[in-house]
């Protein structure tokens, strides 16, 4: 009953997301790189675990926040009926923040709902377009386990967990281990191992391979 | 094998079972450690397979071809491994690892998702990538099985130099272990054989308490007991041996007495044959199937055949040339009342009679299993007997007519006679007067002329009446018979005297026949008496069956000459007118006599007197004892 409540929803949302979608997936080369991009996302959350108050044993879907322009397109499409760890991912796709703000300016409680929905997220992938807020984005779910994601420079150095970067054409990525211990997300050696950079401030501060 | 001295066996056994146990033994260990390696190094492969998977999950997922790279050259650590390799999801080569550059080892199309296999020298190792759930490839490591056999064929030269030595080892021990076993066995061996060669007072010396110490008590023992009956045995060899010589002794002399005897007997047997043969008369030896057995030459001779050829034929064939033997055969005869019978009959082919008897043969239980025959020719007697009997018919039929004709002849003379004597007496007594001396003398001579063929033709009848005439039978006793013939017919003048000498017998006879005879001898004995005192004497002894009667007197005697004719017919010794006789008296006197199976004779001594003898047959007269039956009779 559920899985069928959520693929609803999930289809409901995607109708909803598709001219933005359509927007942005302009060129195939680009859409190819978040395809992976995606695929990556979703291989994070096997290789992190969340604690047990952000994840608690039930069948509760995992979700995966998208805030600021989407570059993903329909990446997502191919994904959408996979489970990991046992659970449904939703992907919640979000305004940019200025925009949320402005949105919000009327009622102030309605930036408080907006940002209590994005801490509910486990994973957020911040979009570039979103460099300015990052610092602010990052600050308000801080503390609340969520794994944020962005493909921006200078994002580790601005509180972000994994960020993607491009190495001979290829996607790697990046750790700000302090961040996530911060967030209480433990990140598997393995993951870690593939990361291209590692800070970490407790010990050498940085690492680099 | 069976042939080997028993030390070697025990050698041989004790190696074989050292080879075997240590060749099971080598065996079971190399298999053992064969399937162990197998196993140690499938799970080591494993291991280090699942460590692959498990350090590949994160570059696999994240496309990560160097960190996959770097994973699997770790395993350069163990130098068996030769290849390593990662697949994807989609079966693509992800990552690999050559130990050596020739890219030969495996293709993808032998990847296989999970599992071992041995094969072309090499342990391959599948494993499945999984995370969360999900295959996300396939690592696949090769290990080289070279280290494995090498390692294997060390172990089996192990065992083979470990076999060889403990073969080795095992023989020594044997070939000193072994006598402990063989070592009383040979010794009781050499014992047997010792004793074997007849040294029974050998003992074994084994002072062992095993099976073979009893063995050798047990063998000590029986060879005592031997000993003991050997010797036992000798003595009764001995004993044998004299009773065996005195047996064969007397077998010995069984045997020349038997040999003797089987002489004897053939020598009976040739005299037999030769005698069988000489027998003139037909004689043949025939079973109860009327075959014959054996026949002389005689019978072959009359049958034209060879006496073999006879053989195994019957009689009634060759005798009769018949199928079936006569109705009267007398072979049947004796078979059937197992006595001798005997017949006769005239044998058509041979144109003779032969006379044949036959005697029984019996066997032990007294059954009659054949017959002699001994066949006479009787053709020559039997003419004679026919010729003699057509003679005897003749002779009685002359006699009969002859007797017929005596008696007619008689009878109708004496009618003529009576009238010629009526006639004579009556001119002599009418006509007396007129004749004269001459005429009455020569009258009276006529009258007794006719009274003497009167008395011829009286004794003449009598005669023929003798045998002619039956009379009935009647028992007389002689005493009386005498005494009344005396009174009666002899009337004797005073002077001679008539005497019964002893006591005579009763008989069963015709009486008139026996007055006859007394009759006329006492008439004889009175006429003819010369004496002044006359005696005549009766008398009567038994002898050899038959009464002798005499009857003597003492007369004149007759001469020696005159002995037979006195009995013949009309013969007399004097003349007619001497005394009155008609010559018929003794002749009818003979001719009972005879008729009653008796004889008549006289004895004489002329001028001293005669006595005329005569038998009676006793069984004739059915005489009994006198005094007996003199009181029965009259």
């Amino acid at each position: 009953m559920k899985a069928k409540t959520y693929i609803l929803i999930l289809s409901a949302l995607a109708l909803f997301v598709m001219p933005i979608a359509a927007q942005g997936g302009v060129n195939s080369a680009q859409s190819r790189e978040y395809q992976i991009k995606a695929a990556f996302l979703y291989n994070f959350i096997k290789f992190v675990d969340w604690p047990k108050e952000k994840m608690p044993d039930n069948d509760d879907p995992i979700i995966i926040g998208i805030i600021g322009k989407s570059p993903f397109g329909k990446a997502f499409e191919p994904l959408k009926a996979k489970k990991i760890k046992g659970r449904s991912v939703v992907v919640k796709r979000f305004k940019g923040f200025e925009e949320l703000k402005k949105s919000s300016e009327k009622d102030k409680t309605e930036l408080g709902r907006k940002i209590e929905a994005l801490r509910k997220c486990h994973l957020l992938f911040i979009c570039s377009s979103e460099k300015k807020n990052l610092s602010e984005i990052i600050n308000s779910v801080k503390n609340h386990s969520v794994l944020t994601v962005g493909d921006t420079k200078g994002f580790l150095e601005s509180g972000g967990v994994v960020n993607f970067i491009m190495e001979e054409k290829k996607i790697r990525f990046e750790i700000n281990l302090t961040a996530a211990r911060q967030a209480k997300l433990k990140i598997r050696s393995r993951l870690l191992r593939l990361a291209k950079r590692v800070v970490d401030e407790k010990s050498s501060g940085e690492a680099e391979k | 094998m069976r042939n080997m001295a028993i030390r070697h066996k025990l050698i041989l056994i004790i190696m074989l079972t050292c080879i075997f146990a240590l060749l099971l033994a080598g065996t079971a260990f190399i298999v053992w450690q064969w399937t162990s390696l197998r196993r140690h190094m499938v799970r080591d492969l494993s291991t280090s397979t699942k460590i692959i998977a498990d350090n590949c999950k994160a570059a696999l997922t994240f496309e990560d071809t160097k960190d996959a790279e770097e994973a699997l050259q770790s395993l350069h650590v163990q130098p068996s491994i030769v290849y390593a390799g990662i697949h994807d999801s989609s079966d693509e080569d992800f990552a690999h690892y050559y130990r050596y550059d020739v890219d030969k080892s495996i293709h993808p199309s032998e990847f296989q998702e999970e599992g071992y296999i041995f094969g072309d020298g090499y342990l391959t190792v599948f494993e499945r990538i999984i995370l969360d759930g999900e295959v996300i490839g396939t690592v696949c490591i090769r290990s080289d099985l070279q280290p494995m056999y090498v390692m294997l064929r060390h172990n089996i030269e192990t065992v083979i130099v470990v076999l060889s030595l403990a073969s080795l080892l095992a023989y020594f021990v044997s070939s000193r272990v072994q006598r402990v076993i063989s070592g009383p066995i040979l010794k009781l061996a050499e014992s047997a054989t010792r004793i074997g060669k007849g040294e029974l007072s050998y003992r074994v010396k084994i002072q062992s308490k095993d099976e073979l110490g009893h063995l050798a008590q047990s063998f000590n023992d029986m060879t005592a007991k031997l000993e003991e009956s050997h010797r036992h045995l000798e003595e009764k060899v001995q004993e044998r041996t004299s009773e065996l010589t005195s047996a064969n002794e007397k077998l010995e002399a069984e045997i020349a007495e038997r040999k003797r005897a089987e002489e004897r007997l053939k020598q009976a047997a040739e005299e037999w044959a030769t005698t069988f043969n000489s027998i003139t008369d037909l004689v043949s030896i025939h079973d109860k199937d009327f075959k014959l057995v054996r026949a002389n030459e005689a019978f072959a001779d009359t049958f034209k055949m060879k006496p073999e050829e006879l053989i195994g034929k019957t009689c009634y064939e060759i005798v009769h040339g018949t199928k079936e033997p006569p109705a009267e055969c007398p072979h049947k005869q004796t078979l059937d009342t197992k006595e001798p019978h005997r017949a006769e009959f005239f044998d058509a082919r041979l144109g003779v009679y032969l006379e044949v008897s036959v005697s029984p043969i019996f066997d032990e239980k007294g059954e009659v299993i054949g017959s002699v025959h001994i066949a006479k020719d009787i053709t020559k007697r039997k003419q004679a007997e026919e010729r003699q009997a057509k003679l005897l018919e003749e002779v009685e039929s002359i006699n009969q007519e002859l007797k017929d004709f005596a008696y007619v002849i008689s009878h109708d003379l004496k009618a003529p006679l009576r009238g010629i004597g009526i006639l004579s007496e009556w001119l002599s007594t009418e006509s007396a007067d007129k004749l004269d001396e001459e005429g009455r003398e020569q009258m009276n001579l006529l009258l007794s002329r006719v009274g003497r063929m009167s008395n011829l033709i009286d004794g003449v009848l009598q005669y023929s009446r003798v045998g002619r005439v039956k009379e009935e039978v009647v028992r007389v006793n002689l005493n009386e018979l005498i005494k009344e013939v005396v009174i009666d017919m002899v009337a004797p003048p005073e002077n001679i005297e008539i005497t019964v000498e002893n006591e005579l017998p009763v008989i069963e006879c015709e009486e008139t026949r026996i007055i006859q005879v007394f009759e006329n001898l006492l008439s004889n004995a009175v006429k003819f008496m010369d004496k002044p005192q006359g005696q005549v004497k009766i008398g009567c002894v038994e002898e050899d069956g038959f009464w002798k009667f005499s009857v003597s007197d003492n007369g004149p005697g007759i001469e020696e000459k005159h002995f037979e004719r006195i009995f013949q017919m009309f013969q007399t010794l004097s003349s007619r007118d001497e005394f009155e006789s008609t010559g018929v008296g003794l002749t009818v006197v003979k001719k009972i006599v005879k008729l009653y199976g008796g004889k008549i004779w006289v004895e004489s001594k002329p001028g001293e007197g005669s006595t005329f003898f005569f038998t009676l047959s006793k069984q004739e007269m059915g005489v009994k004892d006198a005094k007996l039956e003199a009181n029965i009779a009259r």
